[in-house]
């Protein structure tokens, strides 16, 4: 007996886990399986390349259909018409609040360098459904279009807008672009410009709330993120990590078609975000974003799974971006306009939620009146304000980036205020600027 | 044993195989690098009474009240015990720290982490994947939530992945929020700087490309006691900190460590030697090839003797070791450079970028009228680290030497 195969058939024997008998000769015809990994070993060479294992789509989880009327065999959630009717109300505050600050925007009257908002509309059902499924202390780390999340936990219209205009009321001291929100006290990390860096961020978070004994099995930690970020290197690791150390996080991705100009066809080739889960053996689901029960459904069955697993789950919200990227975009540039006209009637988010209350007997056409009168005007109310208020002290560009005050930044704010004790007076552009600021610009010891 | 049994079957053979394999072949190099600055150095602190009188200890537990600088023990440690026992203190009195990275619970591929794992148990010292950027991403959300979160980047070589992370997120994480998040508790360990046969990409100095990440704290310790004293202060420290500690230090740095808690001040440099001649700033291995250069200059062997004008010999050296690399001592530098009016700075790093351009200009806008020579640099060269070249690459004693010799009599 040549010493190799006895060895060979004595591995198999050990490594297999199901049992067969083998034959002692070489060219064996009972396969087992590969001994580290246990995957069972066959004879025919196929490939394979679908998660629903026959080439379909992954399903959308849905409860109503565009026309608000519950579908066969759809689990309808049981809600009050008071949450019912919150639902509805941070729906429309979303629009409402894009409309006033884009129209602000074109006027001019929110400053220059915070030209660029981005917008929300078509995705409302997907954020405030999130929201209403998440504990209001889940941590939540967010890319951009998200605000709901944060207008849900109750962060005010008055904190919108001075982050928006950059005034000195901001948390964040009119360091960042508009809607870059950040509330250490509604537990919304602050927003960065860079896509997907909240991903494998959100897995680090998710493990801070396991080894702490007060917040362990209680929370989650959630990364929002859209379908174009998750093509970046950092959607990788997130998942990976969150599934692999394990920590309790929750993917939620907003399938909107589209980043910026770019089409999901030339995002990606695979079946959206969806199937990539079970590449990293994360609980996946894909959901109808438009249907913000379904959302709310899916999103509550991801956490409670996400808690008791404390390992990584991914939602996929199938929606679509109704308005341009962000102010600065034109979309009709690189899609039909009737496109959007289409899905704007077809599948809209915001009817689909109105016709299921009214079907219910909990709105009407009075109630649609008196809320968008209510949610403008207070809307505009915040804006004006927040137009009077100045923009934050000049000091604050140089407080903040470490911990204490190294000698180059002080030696440097220093520099900055002799300047302007100098030319400050009598140089009309830095004149015209000062003024707009804060205590004027006067140097602060 | 395959060569005995060649020769035993074809003796035609034995007299070239006794030629060149030789039974006093020379040893192969330590698999952890071998500097000859290094062992020849005076700079170790080897007894318990000098490592005990380490300027700017900062004794870190309740006993340092009772001021018993006698009765404290010390244990002799190489660099990457001595990083070892900092992390253990950390992990020990801090009960939200934990240690990952890529090979971390068995030990880390340069023992840093030993026994780790069996003593504090695989929640607090773990393996992540494969994944830089996620180790960076992972870490900066630990710390957001107040957590200490001591990351491990296997090679300086392979932190670019998470350049995006520390430059764009870790940096100015506090400064965006308005300072209401921070994640101070965040500190990425890596080893750096050449190791004798590295090569390209396991030799790599890259403090250079974190000068301009302003919020990020950037430290290199030179021996067993410092790595300890500024690891533990840079895990403490409220800003997020990277460590490089030089890898050919790790096992032939050895000295005698105290035991017990200490931390040692980050951005303060230290004068090694003092001197009125001339300053040589550096940092991490070089300090030893400097040492090596002073030596040389003062005491010249018969080979270079001739090559040595005997004016220069004479000449004082100040040695500063710049410790913390962002945000930098520049009060000390400039008060030597202002006394001895040369200044050289030695970095394995590369000219162009490299920090010693960034010092260079400080120190000349402070010092201008002062200085009697222009400031030197002798660092790598502009060309990736090649393997076989290495030994012309770094800075040596002796173009240490020479760079001293020709600023000295500029």
């Amino acid at each position: 007996m040549h010493p190799l195969s006895f060895r060979h058939s004595s591995l198999l024997t050990r490594a297999c886990l199901n049992g067969r008998t083998l034959s002692t000769l070489p060219a064996s015809t009972s396969l087992g399986c590969l001994p580290t990994t246990h995957s069972p070993t066959v004879s025919k060479l196929a490939f394979f390349n679908s998660v629903t294992g026959d080439s379909s789509k992954i399903p959308s989880y849905q409860v109503l259909d565009v026309f608000g009327v519950p579908i066969e065999g759809a689990k309808v959630p049981e809600i009050s018409k008071q949450f019912a009717w919150r639902l509805y109300e941070h729906m429309q505050l979303l629009p409402t609040l894009d409309d006033i600050l884009c129209s602000g925007q074109r006027q001019g009257r929110i400053p220059f360098y915070s030209l660029t908002s981005y917008l929300k509309y078509g995705e409302e059902a997907t954020v405030i459904g999130s929201a209403a499924a998440l504990a209001d202390d889940d941590e939540v780390l967010s890319q951009y279009r998200e605000t709901g999340v944060l207008l849900w936990r109750g962060f005010t219209l008055d904190g919108i807008m001075a982050q928006v205009f950059g005034n000195h009321e901001d948390s964040g001291k009119g360091r960042q672009i508009a809607v870059h929100y950040g509330s250490k006290q509604h537990h919304f990390h602050t927003i960065s410009s860079p896509l997907a860096t909240q991903i494998s961020q959100a897995a680090g978070v998710g493990f801070a709330l396991k080894r702490d004994p007060a917040r362990r099995s209680k929370n989650v930690a959630c990364a929002f993120f859209g379908e174009g970020a998750a093509s970046e290197g950092d959607f990788h690791a997130g998942l990976l990590l969150a599934a692999t150390l394990p920590s309790p996080t929750l993917f939620l991705a907003r399938n909107n078609g589209f980043a910026i100009s770019t089409p999901n066809s030339q995002q990606f080739y695979g079946d959206g975000i969806s199937a990539r889960g079970p590449g990293y053996g994360v609980d996946t689901v894909r959901v109808d974003g438009n249907d913000v029960l379904a959302v709310m459904n899916a999103v509550k069955e991801a956490r409670r799974r996400c808690l008791e697993s404390g390992r990584a789950v991914l939602v996929e919200m199938m929606t679509y971006r109704v308005g341009h990227h962000s102010t600065s975009d034109d979309s009709y540039v690189y899609r039909e306009r009737q496109e959007v006209e289409d899905r704007t009637k077809n599948d809209n988010p915001i009817a689909r939620f109105r016709l299921f209350m009214e079907s219910r007997g909990w709105w009407n056409e009075t109630n649609e009146d008196e809320l968008a009168f209510r949610l403008r005007r207070d809307v505009i109310k915040a804006f004006k304000r927040a137009e009077t208020v100045k923009k934050p002290d000049l000091k604050d560009m140089f407080t903040d980036v470490y911990a204490e005050e190294p000698w180059n930044i002080k030696e440097q704010r220093e520099e900055l205020m002799a300047l302007l004790e100098k030319y400050g007076q009598v140089w009309e552009p830095w004149q015209n600027e000062l003024r707009t600021l804060k205590n004027g610009g006067k140097p602060v010891d | 044993m395959l060569a005995r049994r060649l020769r035993s079957k074809f003796p035609a053979l034995s007299c070239r195989w006794q030629t060149t394999a030789s039974t006093t072949a020379v040893e192969p190099p330590p698999a952890g690098g071998h500097s000859s600055s290094v062992a020849s150095s005076q700079l170790f602190r080897i007894t318990r009474e000098s490592a005990l009188r380490t300027p700017g200890i900062s004794w870190q537990d309740e006993e340092s009240d009772r001021n018993i600088i006698g009765g404290r023990e010390t244990r002799k440690m190489n660099l990457y015990q001595a990083v070892r026992d900092a992390l253990s203190i950390a992990l020990s009195k801090d009960d939200t720290a934990v240690i990952f990275g890529e090979d971390i619970a068995f030990g880390g591929v340069f023992r840093c982490t030993m026994g780790l794992a069996e003593e504090f148990g695989r929640e607090r010292v773990f393996n992540t994947p494969l994944t830089e950027q996620g180790i960076a991403g992972f870490g900066i959300g630990l710390a957001s939530m107040g957590h200490t979160a001591i990351a491990e980047i296997q090679f300086a070589d392979y932190i670019y992945p998470a350049f995006d992370q520390l430059v764009n997120e870790a940096a100015k994480f506090r400064y965006r929020s308005g300072g209401h998040f921070s994640i101070g508790g965040l500190t990425v360990r890596t080893p750096t700087m050449a190791v004798g046969h590295g090569g390209l990409y396991h030799s790599q100095s890259p403090e250079g490309f974190f000068m301009g990440a302003s919020g990020l704290k950037v430290v290199i310790p030179r021996s067993p006691i410092q790595c300890k004293g500024l690891l533990l202060s840079a895990i403490r420290d409220p800003n997020p900190v990277i460590f490089m500690e030089p890898k050919i230090l790790y096992r032939s740095a050895v000295e005698q460590v105290p035991i017990d808690d200490f931390s040692l001040p980050l951005s303060r440099a230290e004068i090694l030697i003092p001197g009125s001649d001339l300053t040589l700033l550096t940092w991490g291995t070089p300090v030893y090839h400097c040492e090596s250069a002073l030596r040389l200059l003062n005491s010249p062997p018969p080979s270079l003797a001739p090559l040595i004008p005997p004016s220069l010999r004479n000449a004082k050296v100040e040695l500063i070791d710049l410790r913390t690399i962002l945000p930098w001592d520049v009060e000390t530098v400039v008060e030597s450079v202002r006394r001895t009016k040369r200044l050289v700075i030695v970095h394995e790093a590369g000219m162009t970028g490299g920090v010693g351009g960034e010092i260079a200009a400080e120190v000349g806008k402070r010092a201008f009228l002062r200085l009697e020579a222009p400031v030197r640099r002798i660092t790598g060269w502009d060309v990736p680290a090649g393997l076989q070249f290495e030994k012309f690459n770094m800075p040596d004693a002796v173009r240490i030497l020479d760079g001293i010799m020709e600023t000295l009599s500029y």
